[in-house]
């Protein structure tokens, strides 16, 4: 069973055709884990931009770098991962960036809290690597006009 | 005019005054209604004086027989009126005993010759004109003139003069009689008034002293209820009881609310407000989410809309000190059912909240401490095992599928204890959607399959073709589904066998169930699982949907297992509207019979 669940996905603005491969911040307090979010985005054809441990980092790299997607943990220092979600999307330069939050938190309310944040998708943990692989190839194609 | 009050201890009482007003009655109603013997008395009485007159010389005595015979028959009267009194003669008696007196006065009269003898006549006179009806009168004259005129008749010489024998004494007789007679029944007539009234005023007097009695026993039963209520109030020291009125002025002050804020009753009770003891905040917060008032409208406005209101307050205590009660509030009326007041029943919930908060961020630590490591072993472990990696050895991949399948063992008792924690707290939601079961129960016999037949157990499935579609959780029943199949293996020795049945039927309203439609019945939906296995002993049955209970029989057999399974599975049922129940024998099997709500 895939453990994503999606809240409303629009147009990927930043994917444009001869852009080159989707750009992805990963942000994730364990150094295991941020690891092995980098190998899949690495799978899923994308390119890690920024790859930092709480969510302060996490911010600043999104509106220095403006990436395709950010995979964001929902427990992190500094600012939690629904906090730079909501930063994120009240910025007009980083609102179209797509987010795709990690949680231990699987319940249906942490689930609501993340999409109501405004992620595109959620995948609690322990998570399938493919399955992110799935989510991180979806969420950074091109959506057809 | 007062005849009976009540006391203050409810006792009825009749004043001096109307005790002696009722014995007067009673003696004058005695009087109108006097015996033949009573009204005699006045005659016998002067008889005797005549002859102890005539003892002593004092009167003649012309013809001694005479003498004799006059007072023999007045004393011969005198006695038989004590008898007739006896007996239901007494009204033709109070004409014959007199008479009988006339005829002695006329005899003593004829015997003495003396006029003084006369003065007898004056007893037996009285008794016939006072005695009831009007025929004493006439009889009075008559037996007057018969006095007066037989001693000349039966003597030499007359004891008075023809004229005065003949006339004048008949006539004061009767004149005098005709007024006493009157007189007489007049007050007769009021004297049986006054008794009749006297019956009716015993009987309203009776009236009031059951009337009092039936007060005095209320009044009692009332305090004593009172004083029940005021002990079990009294009694009540872990929980706070505060009565107000319906302003809110507090009236009524338990041991428990001392305790709890820390205020005397004698400090509180009509002296302060039910309002000073909350946070003026929250009680602003509470009225603004309800569109009240602040203050008292915040705390009873849940209760004037639904008829009572249970929830968290904060209480400030005569100290300062805050503490969360669990406040329970409901409308009080008087004894004629008119709103007069709140109730606000409290119990302290500091600890016990705390204690939730604790548990809430312990659930949350190992959430993320446990869960989060296995993302890293399961994560990497799927990256060495992906086809697409390095290859691997057929013993490599043996040791990390070893644990892989551990990893995930430790990921389901996250998982259990999670899942099993939110049940506790109240937690535990569903997502509802149309589920076909039938689709549930072949994905879980899919997932024991392999495991199944490594250990030699045998697994049969048999579900409606058309599927059974029931409203629920998928996730959830998909867990209930594979936690009753996979214990079923689990318990089931090799060799044995493990059937798996889900078919349509029907719930009466008294629990039975049928496979046949009937009227009034519920359609549900029935899996049972059932296996060979080594059964549960029946003194644990009872137990077995308890959290981390284990049968016996799973530990002599070292069956793997913490004791959750069944208590999540039942928590799953119980939360779709549906029962979970198990018929077992040790050494034979058990089956376990999930009935589930249809749609």
């Amino acid at each position: 069973m895939d453990d994503v669940l999606r809240g409303p996905v629009g147009p990927a603005p930043h994917s444009r055709p001869g852009a080159g491969p989707p750009r992805v911040l990963v942000a994730d307090d364990e150094d295991d884990i941020r690891a092995l979010v980098c190998l899949a985005v690495a799978k899923a054809g994308a390119t890690v931009v920024s790859a930092v441990h709480d969510g302060t980092a996490a911010l600043a790299a999104a509106r220095a770098e403006v990436p395709d997607l950010a995979v964001l943990d929902v427990s992190m220092p500094g600012a939690t991962g629904l906090e730079v979600c909501i930063a994120l999307r009240d910025d007009p330069a980083t609102a179209g960036v797509r987010v795709l939050l990690l949680s231990a938190g699987a319940s249906v309310d942490d689930v609501a809290r993340g999409l109501a944040a405004g992620a595109d998708a959620y995948l609690a943990k322990p998570f399938q690597v493919s399955s992110l692989v799935r989510q991180v190839r979806s969420l950074t194609v091109e959506q057809p006009a | 005019m007062t005849i009976a009050e009540v006391t203050p201890t409810g006792l009825t009482a009749v004043r001096p005054a109307d005790r002696a007003r009722r014995r007067r009655l009673l003696a004058f109603r005695g009087s109108a209604r006097c015996s033949l013997l009573g009204r005699a008395l006045p005659a016998t009485g002067t008889f005797a004086l005549a002859a102890a007159l005539l003892g002593v010389g004092a009167l003649p005595v012309i013809d001694p027989e005479l003498v004799l015979a006059g007072l023999a028959t007045a004393f011969l009267a005198s006695g038989t009126a004590g008898l007739i009194d006896r007996t239901a003669a007494t009204r033709s008696g109070a004409l014959l005993v007199p008479s009988a007196h006339l005829a002695a006065v006329a005899l003593l009269c004829a015997g003495t010759a003396s006029p003084a003898v006369l003065f007898l006549l004056l007893g037996p006179v009285l008794a016939l004109i006072t005695a009831p009806g009007r025929r004493g009168v006439p009889v009075a004259v008559l037996g007057t003139a018969a006095a007066l005129l037989v001693p000349g008749l039966l003597a030499s010489a007359p004891a008075v003069g023809l004229s005065g024998a003949l006339l004048l004494g008949p006539a004061v007789v009767g004149l005098a009689g005709l007024a006493v007679n009157d007189t007489s029944r007049r007050l007769a007539r009021q004297a049986a008034r006054i008794a009749g009234l006297e019956g009716e005023r015993a009987t309203l007097l009776a009236q009031v002293q059951t009337r009092a009695d039936e007060l005095d026993q209320a009044t009692r039963m009332l305090a004593a209820r009172a004083q029940t209520m005021t002990s079990v109030i009294d009694a009540v020291t872990e929980q706070s009881i505060i009565g107000t009125d319906r302003d809110g002025v507090i009236r009524v002050w338990n041991p428990g609310a001392e305790r709890m804020l820390g205020l005397p009753r004698l400090d509180v009770v009509r002296k302060r407000s039910i309002v000073e003891f909350h946070l003026p905040e929250e009680l602003a917060e509470v009225a603004e989410e309800a569109g009240t008032a602040p203050g008292l409208a915040a705390l009873v406005h849940a209760a004037i809309e639904r008829g009572s209101d249970v929830r968290d307050w904060t209480y400030v205590a005569g100290d300062g000190q805050r503490r969360t009660v669990a406040v329970a509030v409901t409308p009080r009326t008087d004894d004629r059912g008119v709103h007069a007041g709140w109730n606000f029943v409290g119990t302290d919930m500091t600890e016990a909240r705390a204690t939730e908060r604790m548990k809430d961020q312990f659930v949350s630590l190992i959430s993320h401490e446990l869960r989060t490591p296995l993302s890293s072993i399961l994560g990497y472990l799927e990256l060495v095992m992906d086809p697409d990696s390095e290859p691997l050895t057929d013993e490599q991949r043996q040791y990390l599928t070893t644990v892989e399948r551990n990893a995930q063992r430790l990921l389901r008792l996250v998982g259990d204890l999670l899942f099993t924690a939110q049940v506790e707290a109240g937690r535990f939601t569903l997502q509802p959607e149309d589920v076909d079961l039938a689709g549930v129960v072949r994905a879980a016999e899919e997932t024991i399959r392999v495991t199944a037949a490594n250990a030699g157990v045998k697994v049969a499935v048999d579900v409606p073709d058309g599927g059974l579609v029931v409203p629920g959780d998928a996730v959830r029943l998909g867990q209930a589904c594979d936690n009753l199949i996979s214990n079923a293996v689990k318990f089931t020795p090799a060799g044995g066998r493990v059937d798996l049945s889900l078919r349509a039927a029907w719930r009466t309203t008294d629990g039975d169930l049928s496979d046949d439609e009937r009227p009034g019945a519920e359609p549900v939906a029935l899996l049972a699982v059932r296996d060979t296995g080594m059964g549960i002993p029946a003194g644990e049955q009872g137990r077995m949907f308890t959290r981390f209970f284990r049968a016996s029989t799973a530990q002599r057999n070292a069956v793997p297992g913490v004791g959750l399974g069944l208590s999540i599975t039942k928590a799953i049922t119980t939360a779709h509207g549906g029962t979970l129940d198990l018929e077992s024998a040790e050494g034979a099997g058990t089956t376990f019979t999930m009935v589930l709500p249809r749609a």
